[in-house]
Formats: C-alpha cells, structure tokens, sequence
C-alpha cells in the first residue's frame, strides 16, 4: 500500500490548540447558566455503618438552600457500569459501605452555602465492622459488605488453555514469585464535574465524562427515561483516564435536584472526594510461576490473583478478566492457567485505569522473568527475544494478534539504549532494565450486551464545500480524538484538514460511538470515521465525473483538487466547485460510516474479554543511578519503542507514550493511596499523593517501528495505554540490575529500596 | 478598601479594586473570598483553573505583580489594589503570544486544563531570564502538575519559545 | 473548598498589629502569606473569627545587612525574596538554597519565612540552615520585644513560644566565623515535598581543625533539633573521613524520628546518619552553599 498520504501522517496542528491556550476552552466546571444553582453530595465519614436516620430539617431551613436530597427522594434501582454487577445505588439507605460513599445532597445558590448545608444534616450512622484487608476479606465470619455476594467475592475467574502442570512437570526450571501492587488514582487535573438540566420531560447534562453514550444508556436507564430524552453533552475534558467513563452521583444527584427545583444544577467533586469516589487502579496481589527449558522459552504459566475492589463493582470485572487475559499477548506459550478473586471491601471502589488492570500483573510478569534470566545466567533482552510473539498467531486463549512487530521493537530499544554494550559495565549504582508491553486497539465488546455498532459517523460538507462537519459520538478527553478523526476525515474525503470542523459528543446531534475507554478510538471511530469520507468521495468524484466528462473510476481526489488518474496534468476541477455542484442538484452532500467488530474470541467462559481487532506492542528499556545509602531511585532515561500501525499523527501519537509513560512512572516509584486503619484516605491531595514534577522526569526518547495493522484504519491500531503497560516491570528490573535487590511491591519507593539493600548487607535476602 | 456592609449575619463585605489585564475591576468580596473564584465567578475569567484548591497543582496559577502565584490560596481582599495576569491577558491582541504559539506548536498541549496556569509560570520566567536552560524551565514549572503530558514538549515548547524573538512585554511589573 | 467566614482587619503600623492582637486576644490569628493558615481553615483544623493582615507592614519585607549585627531578615520577606536575595546569595547561599527547596515557585512567591516559621512543622526547610547559622529572632508585642535563638522557638510539632499578642518581625543571622553551611533536604520528589529529613550545618574550620560546628536535624524529631553530641565529638578535631562518618552516627542516635506516611522512624534515622556526613563534607569542603 502506498505510503503517501496526504492528511494522515502529518503533524498538523490540535484542532482544538487555541482555545486551549488561550483559555477560552470551557470546561464542565466553567458553564454557566441563567439561575443555576449549585449541588454537593454528603458522603459517609465512616468505612460500614448502618443508617439509622437521617435529618435534613435544619439543611432545609438554611437561607439560600433550595433542595435536600436522601434515599427517599431518588429511584432505588441499582445501577452499575458492568451489567453483570448492578450494585450501586444513587443514595445509600440501609448501609454505607466506604469512607465516601452518598447519603444525600443539596442544591443552594452559591458553592459556599452547600458546604454550610451538608454540615447541618444530621445523620445517625450504627459503625459496624469494616472490611479493610483484601486478604481477609473471604474469610468465614468476615462482615458482609453485599448480601448478595457471599464471601465478599464480587467476581471469580478460572481460565484453563493447554497443560500447565505437565509444562511445569516437564520444564528444564520452575519458579515461583509473589508480588503485590498499589491503589493508584488517575487524577485528572480536572474535577468530576456536571451541570444537569431536568425541563418536563427532557434531561441534559452537562458532564466531564469519557462516554456520553454510557452516561445517556445508564441515566436514562435509572430514571425510566427514554434516551431520546436524556442528552449527554461533553464540552471539554481535562483529563479522564478511565476514571471518568462511568456516571457518578454527580449526575444522578444533579438530576433529581434539578427536576425538583426546575433549575439548572452544577454538581461538583473537590479534589479529596474525587480520592474518595476513586474508580482507580485496584491492588492486585499476584502469585506468578513459570516454567522454562534450557533457552528460557517459557513453557507454562499459572498465575493467581487477589484484587481489592472496594465496596462496588465499577468497570471491576473488566479489569479483573484484563488481569489475567491480557498477560498472554507479549510472550508465546501454549499452557496458561490462571485463577483470580476480586473481592468487595468497605474502601472506594476501584474501576479502570489507563491499562486497564494489566500494568500490575505486567510488573509482575516483567520482574518475574527477569528473575528466571538471571537464574538460567541468560541477558534479559536476549529471554524476551526468544520469547517474544510474532504477527499472525493466535494466543493460548484465543486472542487473534494481526500486526505485532514486538520482536523488532525490542531490537531497536536495545540498539538505541545501548544496552548491549552498557549490560554489566555500568558504574555502582547503575542500572538498567527491560520490560515489554501490548494492549488492545479498543474491546472487542462493548461493556454491556447490546448489537449497536461500535462506531458511527458522519460527514456533512458544506453547501459551497468550503468546509466539512465531522459528527462523531467519539470523545476527545485530552487525547485528540478530534484532531485525528478530523485528518481521517480529510484523508478519506481528499479534502484538507484546514477545513475540518468537528461536533462530536453529544448524543442529540452526533451518532452513536462508545467513547473513549480501552484505546479504542483511533481504530474503531476512525474505521467508521474513514468510511464516512469514503462515501462523501464517491459521491463527489461522481458529480465530477459528470462535470469533467471523465469516467468516475479515472478520478482522484487529493487535498481538494480532482483530477484524471490518467492523465494528472490534464484539467482539474476543485471539490469546492464539485460539492456546490453536487449540493444544487442532488441536496445535502452526506457520508456515512459504521464499525462493526468482528466476531472475535473463543467459546470458554469469559472469553470476549480482552479480545480486540488489533493490539499494540513496545518495549522499554530504563536507566537508573541508585544512591546505595538511601535508596533514591534517580531514573536517568527512558526509551520506549512502540509498534502502534500506521501513525495518524506523530506529534499526538509521540504526546499519549509520553503520557502513558509519565503516569507509569509515577505509579512505580511514587503514588499510592494510603489508608489509616478506618478505611480514610490518609492523603487525598496532590501535596500527599505525589505525582511527578517536571524536575522528577528523565529524558525520554520515544521511537517506533514501522508496522501495517490491515483490521485498523490506514493501519494504525493504539498507542493510549500501550506504554503504561510495561514501565513498573521495568524500572522493577532497572533496580534489580543496579542493586541486585527486588522490591517485591508497588510503588518501588526509595525506602523500600534502601530496606531491600539492607537486609542483602545483613544477609537477610 | 473599606468596610462596605455588615449583612444580617453580621458579616462584613469589603470593597476592593483589582486590576486584570490591565483593567481595574471594583467589587464587593467577603473576608473569605478567594481570589481565583473572584476571576472565574464575578469577572467570567475562566481560563484560571481549579484543580485542588490548595496550591498543589498549579492550575490555578495567575501573575499577581508579574510573578506567579496560585490564586486559590490568595483572599481577594489581600489581592486590593494589586496588578493580575490571567491567561486572557497574555496575548495583547488577537495575536498569540510566542509562548501560546510554541505551546501549541510542539505538542505542549492534550487535555489543556494545566495550560494556562503553565503558560503563565513559563511567561514569568521568559520575562525574568529570556534564555533558560532545561533545568531552569523545569524548575519554574515545577509547581504546575500535568497529568497528560509528562512535561516533555511543555519544556520543549518553553526552550523553543525563548529562541523566538520577543515580541511584546506581558503588560505587568516583575 | 470554602473558609468559613471571619472578620478581617489589616492594621497600617506594627504597634497597631500588636495592639489587635491585644485587642482580639485568641479570636484573631496573623495572616502573613496565608498559604499555611488557608490551607489549615480549608481543612477545617483552624476557624479564627479574625485575621489580621501583615500585607501593609512593608517594612516587614526587607532584607538587608546591618554593620556589627548581621543579616536582618524581615519576618515578611517571602521564599523567593530569600532565593533571590543579592545579599544572602553573596554571605550565605545556603539560606537561599535552602528557600529555594521550599514547596513550589507559586508557593515560594507567597509564602513568608515569618509566617513558616511560626507555622513550626518539624519539617520546615528554613530552620534547620538558620539554626545552624545561630539566627535569632525578634518578637514584638505591646509590652515591648523580646529576642531569642531561632532553636528556643519552637517546643513541639506546630507549637511555638510566641504569646498569643506578639509578632515575629525579624530574624538575624549574626556576624560569625563560620568559613562553610550548607542544608541538605531529602524529599521524596523535588519539587513540592516535605522533607523526610532535613539537615542544616554550619562549621568553622581552622586548618584541619573543626573549631565550632553546629549541625540542626528537621524532620527527625517533634522540633528542628541540633545535634549536640555530634557537635561536642566534632568540636576541636581533626578532620577525616572516618571522623565525619562516626558524627553522622552519633546524630542518627540522637534524633528522635516517628513514622509517618512519607517514612518509617528507622529509614529517618539512618537519612540524618548520611545527611549529616554529607552535609558536613560539603560545608567544610565548598563553603556557604
């Protein structure tokens, strides 16, 4: 296929960079409307405790304050963004289950006289004993979080391909690992934020969300409405990262304070009941074994996993499935066997986090492998060559992997960090470690069962084609969705990207697109996106055709201009002149595309997760310098080489394995969210929970290989969440390389480190 | 500033005069109220961001006298009679402002709600040392928290705007 | 977030501040920079009726060096007023560096070394350097003033000597003989920690001879405390590296660290063993960094 794209391909600028720095971008947070009132959420000060009353007389009497809201005044349906687990609901009644969790909310003239309010609501709370230690939490005689789930297992997992026990049994070496990950919490510099808007029959909000279509399916589900009558509309977003895909109280609370007192509402969450309402990152505690011949080619891996979910499901079991699914798609091996228990506990409740529940067992899997290396005495990116997948396989639970250039990835990032030479020879302290990483270009089913396409889109060129609308359900949270759906577009059309304009995310005007969640955009909206353009140039080359008296199979159309196949330098003719054309005879100048995913996926129980069109693959090489007293990691440089398909646009591209990578690093050495022993969060603020600093990032080098991935758009498949997946696994191994120690748990901090060299001096380890 | 009113709670409401981007603005605040609300709120400034309201993250940054500060942690009645930047006030005209061009020129943006409070840290340090090294860029955006970008093309668009030409001083003191 | 509500009062002179404080007595609290005290009221731990604002008290601001006393730091200079100060970077940079290692550029611009002294969180980055470097301070109330040693300022974790009406106006840093400090804060970022352990030295050195040293630990103990038995094993010796390693020891000893979110009390401890031989090397060796 020629590589000689016009739109595609090119830096062009954001679409949407101006407003950003101009700050006229408005947020969620930034709307207002005529009359608009204010709304905040009580939440629980306590990890389990029953309601025993609740007293909203005095909230009610405080001047300013316009509606009080509890259990009594909302629909009882339990809700949930994983069908299979309907567990949440809008207010608590009987019980409160984390530090956080809803009792009420109010909606008052201003933001000062809400936080007035909610102190004057008297709730009478019975504590009960909570649940806090995942471990513990399946215990016999542990309290019961939900009635309905014995044993606070919210879901089981036991997947079985091949023959583990006779790989292990015939394996040259056997070894077992344990490692335990981290709550981590996306932190959007943005808060959760919604304006809802409940006039008679019609709910629109307003809302920082990752899925307008979600949002709409799921709120119009509660209140018994029809999603004709619910509109989601998503202004700008800063930042989501899975955190942001599901409704939250927020609009549910909105809405019914803005149906009763018939004005606008803006809810919002402060930065530490963003910590509180969570949806992030589960701690997973994984047990790894793998077995090896001679080489290191692995043979079979059984793998058994602990999730803490907290007190709801959230996209839980999507992340649990992920857990252990995903693991087979970087190394190739027949016999894999993998057991998992994601368990309720009275903490928040954790969803999906960029990577969507597979970093942490990739840490896992990352370290443990280097761990075999070095007992077998073989270099660690040598093991990983020899294990690496290639393109065109089939994994052992059925995943079908197209495109996967995994192994040449891992070649170029040991050429470009040098690592061959540098292996061995580095000063004390030195270090440097490997990992690799995959991920999928979008799921290859929507999160609950419906038949609706994954995408759809829509183009309308403008009467005089001076400019085309792109209408895409697709959800640009930071990402730039926008951006390079409006180049597929231009691409697809042969039109120019300077004339672009793009409605997207709002489900009264754009057609239907799941969102943006598990990177599914590039591939899935822009296959639908491409489509679109196609039809609005066969449409336009036809109505050339008639123009220039040429047959229309002899025409191209290319940044604007048609012209002869044939015979190129012969006379053109503008698409400007053909659509105005073609809008005066024949009427509005449309294009319309769909994504269908193909059936993918095996027959065994929960096979359709973790299946995708395509997947992304890279590997990631780190250098570290280890202060040997103090354990203080200092990561010098990073290089990340990644096979994403065909690149859309470099600069983005390049700006989202920055990204994943920034955010993989501060959940290997720095973030974590730390409890006291009430279940409270002990730092729910960026001063206590610490993300990196623009002083704490090392160079990075970000490089890619070539790759063609023929079930995506022009051949590019996904890069969101492909570089978070193996940074932990390799600054895990970095500091085993430097120090000779492992830090068995996330985050790898510098105490632990210093810990770990301790205990080697003293002949502990 | 003095003492307007006493309300029927008996709490006092100061009159203060501001002066944003360059035009003074006369309003009624309580002791309590926050500068950053007083910019958003009463004057539709929305370009200055709340992201934590306890000055961790910089995303409410503005340029009170010319240097950086973060407006959720100012009274606005401290704020009297003093000289404020928000990032509406950065370009003189419809113009960008180098820094605003670099910024969108090299990648420095993705969800852009660090943005303005970055811009405004990086316009501060061009306008105190128009050639910075890494080391000095990173620092004076040190108290900026980007969730997006990793800060990789935010320096490289800081370094890149300083090697343009200067057109236009921001409109304040340093 | 919100404040709840308070009176304010902004007083033109420094005898009408401390006559306020007089006047309102436990109701009032100062406002200097504010970046502590709204953060504490955000979070609900402190609800003051009144806040007096130092803001006119401009006087408060300077930095300068007064012959036969030394280096007058008024109590309203901000960080970066330090940071940036001509005179400190010239007598002591290491008082600057060590502002500079305070919090964020945003924060530094408004946050004021009087305020985050009175403020007294052991972790305080400014007095473990100023303590080293035997700063005194001034209080002044209506009674009249009263001067101290910076290290008699503090009696536990938040909790200071100042009487509900006086002031922190000045701190001296007093003509000496020191030839080297320097202040060594480990945190667990680099930019906007609190340090784990903070560790400010100051020596004279005569030869290769340590005549006087002061070595002040924060972070490690409920106040910045100074290391006197490090200091008494330094005090006349000869310096070697095995000297200088076994005074990191003593420290370590000596410092009383609890655990908390950001470390363990025995990671702290063995953070002043090698901070304080750091720091030490690098006093003696390069001067007042």
């Amino acid at each position: 296929m020629s590589d000689n794209y016009a739109v595609i391909g090119k830096n062009v600028p954001r679409i949407d960079g101006r407003e950003k720095a101009t700050g006229a971008a408005k947020y969620t947070g930034d709307l207002k409307f005529p009359n608009m009132l204010f709304g905040k959420i009580l939440s629980s000060p306590y990890a389990h405790a029953k309601i025993l009353s609740i007293d909203t007389s005095e909230a009610e009497k405080l001047p300013g304050v316009k509606a009080v809201i509890t259990h009594k005044d909302v629909p009882t349906l339990k809700y949930g963004i994983s069908p299979a687990r309907w567990d949440e609901n809008i207010f608590c009644s009987d019980k409160v289950r984390f530090v956080g969790d809803k009792v009420a909310a109010v909606a008052c003239v201003d933001e000062e006289t809400c936080y007035k309010a909610l102190k004057l609501i008297k709730v009478e709370y019975e504590v009960l004993p909570a649940v806090l230690d995942p471990l513990h939490a399946m215990d016999e005689g542990a309290p019961q979080i939900h009635d309905e789930y014995p044993r606070n297992i919210n879901t089981e997992i036991h997947q079985n391909f091949g023959d583990v026990d006779k790989a292990l049994a015939e394996a040259y070496y056997v070894r077992t690992d344990y490692f335990v990950g981290q709550r981590t919490y996306q932190s959007p510099i943005e808060p959760h934020s919604a304006v809802s808007i409940w006039k008679d029959n019609k709910l629109t909000i307003y809302s920082s969300t990752q899925s307008p279509h979600y949002f709409q399916h799921y709120i119009a589900r509660e209140f018994g409405l029809k999603m004709g009558d619910v509109r989601i509309i998503k202004t700008y977003v800063g930042g989501g990262f899975g955190g942001k895909l599901e409704p939250t109280g927020l609009e549910f609370a909105g809405a019914v304070l803005s149906k009763l007192t018939g004005r606008p509402v803006r809810t919002f969450y402060d930065r530490h009941e963003m910590f509180a309402h969570n949806r992030g990152r589960h701690r997973e505690y994984m047990e790894m074994t793998t077995g090896v011949d001679k080489e290191g080619k692995i043979l079979g891996v059984y793998a058994n996993f602990v999730m803490d979910g907290g007190a709801y499901t959230s996209l839980g079991i999507a992340s649990a499935y992920y857990a252990g699914a995903l693991l087979t798609l970087t190394y190739e091996f027949e016999n894999y066997k993998w057991d998992l228990h994601r368990v309720y506990t009275n903490l928040p409740a954790c969803g999906a986090q960029r990577g969507h529940g597979a970093p942490q067992p990739k840490y896992a899997f990352e370290s443990h492998l280097d761990n075999i290396a070095k007992d077998l005495g073989i270099d660690p990116l040598e093991i990983r060559i020899r294990n690496a997948r290639r393109p065109d396989t089939v994994t052992a639970n059925d995943f079908i992997i197209n495109s996967c250039e995994l192994k040449a990835c891992l070649e170029k990032a040991g050429e470009i960090s040098g690592w061959r030479e540098k292996k061995g020879n580095m000063t004390k302290g030195r270090g440097i470690g490997i990992a690799t990483g995959s991920f999928v270009s979008g799921a290859g089913y929507p999160i609950y069962r419906t038949d609706l396409p994954q995408a759809a889109a829509m183009i309308k060129v403008h009467e005089d084609g001076s400019a085309a609308t792109l209408y895409t359900g697709a959800t640009d949270i930071g990402q730039g969705s926008d951006t390079i759906l409006c180049q597929m577009a231009a691409e697809g059309m042969g039109y120019r990207y300077e004339n672009m304009k793009i409605i997207a995310a709002d489900t009264e005007t754009t057609p239907h697109d799941f969102g943006a969640y598990a990177s599914r955009q590039t591939l899935m909206s822009g296959t639908a996106v491409k489509r679109a353009g196609e039809e609005i140039k066969k449409q336009i080359l036809d109505m050339a055709s008639t123009m220039m008296n040429l047959p229309p199979d002899d025409l191209e159309c290319r940044e604007g201009i048609i012209f002869s196949i044939s015979r190129p330098k012969a006379e053109s003719i503008t698409f400007e002149e053909a659509a105005r054309r073609f809008f005066v005879l024949r009427g509005p100048l449309i294009g319309k595309g769909v994504y269908v995913v193909p059936r993918l996926g095996g027959t065994y129980k929960g096979a359709a997760v973790g299946t995708s069109p395509a997947y992304s693959y890279c590997a990631q090489i780190a250098e570290v310098q280890i202060d040997e007293e103090t354990g203080e990691i200092d990561v010098r440089e990073i290089w990340d080489v990644h096979d994403c398909g065909k690149v859309i646009n470099p600069m983005l591209l390049h700006g989202q394995v920055h990204g994943a990578l920034y955010m993989g690093m501060g959940e290997s050495i720095w973030e974590q969210v730390v409890f006291n022993d009430e279940g409270k969060i002990l730092n729910p603020n960026l001063g206590g929970y610490m993300l990196p600093t623009a002083l704490d990032m090392p160079e990075i080098h970000s490089e890619l290989v070539e790759s063609y991935e023929p079930a995506g758009p022009w051949g590019a498949k996904e890069v969101g969440e492909g570089a978070t997946n193996p940074t932990m696994g390799c600054f895990s191994n970095a500091i085993f390389d430097a120090m000779g120690v492992r830090v068995n748990s996330l985050p790898l901090t510098y105490e632990k480190v210093w810990r770990a060299l301790k205990e080697k001096r003293e002949g502990k380890a | 500033m003095s003492q307007v009113i006493t309300d029927k709670q008996g709490i006092s409401h100061y009159m203060i005069t501001i002066n944003v981007n360059g035009d003074d603005y006369t309003r009624v605040v309580k002791a309590n109220t926050i500068l950053v609300n007083v910019l958003r709120d009463e004057l539709d400034l929305t370009g200055t961001k709340k992201g934590c309201e306890l000055g961790d993250c910089g995303s409410c940054t503005i340029l009170l006298e010319g240097k950086p500060v973060d407006s959720c942690m100012v009274l606005a009645i401290e704020a009297d009679g003093k000289k404020i930047t928000t990032i509406e006030g950065i370009a003189e005209s419809a113009e960008l402002d180098k820094v605003q061009e670099s910024f969108i020129n090299h990648g420095a943006i993705q969800c852009g709600y660090c943005t303005p409070g970055m811009i405004l840290s990086a316009k501060a340090l061009l306008t105190r040392n128009p050639h910075p090294n890494e080391h000095e860029v990173r620092e004076a955006i040190a108290g900026n928290l980007c969730r997006c970008t990793g800060y990789v093309n935010i320096v490289k668009a800081v370094l890149k705007a300083a090697e343009e030409p200067n057109d236009k001083e921001v409109k304040s003191n340093e | 977030m919100f404040l709840p509500d308070f009176d304010y009062y902004a007083p033109d002179s420094l005898a009408e501040t401390c006559e306020a404080l007089d006047r309102f007595g436990s109701k009032a609290k100062v406002l200097a920079g504010g970046t502590d005290i709204i953060a504490k009221m955000k979070g609900g731990l402190v609800a003051p009726e009144i806040l007096i604002s130092l803001k006119k008290l401009v006087d408060l601001q300077k930095i300068e060096y007064v012959a036969g006393k030394g280096v007058v730091i008024g109590a309203q200079a901000t960080h970066n007023d330090l940071v940036n100060s001509p005179i400190l970077n010239d007598k002591y940079l290491s008082v600057s560096e060590a502002a500079h290692h305070m919090a964020s550029n945003q924060i530094r611009n408004i946050g004021t070394v009087g305020g985050n002294l009175c403020n007294a969180v052991p972790s305080a980055d400014l007095p473990p350097i100023l303590i080293a470097l035997g700063a005194t301070i001034k209080l002044v109330g209506t009674k009249g003033e009263r001067t101290m040693l910076l290290e008699d300022l503090f009696t536990g974790p938040m909790k200071t000597v100042i009487a509900q009406n006086e002031i922190l106006t000045e701190i001296v840093i007093p003509d000496q003989a020191s030839t080297g400090s320097t202040y060594i804060k480990f945190g667990l970022r680099r930019s906007g920690a609190l340090a784990v352990v903070g560790i400010g030295v100051a020596v004279t050195v005569n030869g290769e001879t340590i005549t006087e040293v002061k070595i002040t630990i924060g972070a490690a103990a409920p106040t910045p405390m100074r290391a006197r038995e490090a200091e008494d094993f330094l005090r006349g010796k000869v310096i070697s590296d095995e000297l200088i390693a076994e005074a990191g020891v003593i420290a370590a000893k000596e410092s009383k660290p609890i655990s908390d979110i950001r470390g363990s009390a025995e990671y702290r401890r063995d953070l002043v063993r090698v901070f304080t031989k750091r720091a030490l090397h690098k006093a003696i060796k390069e001067g007042h960094v």
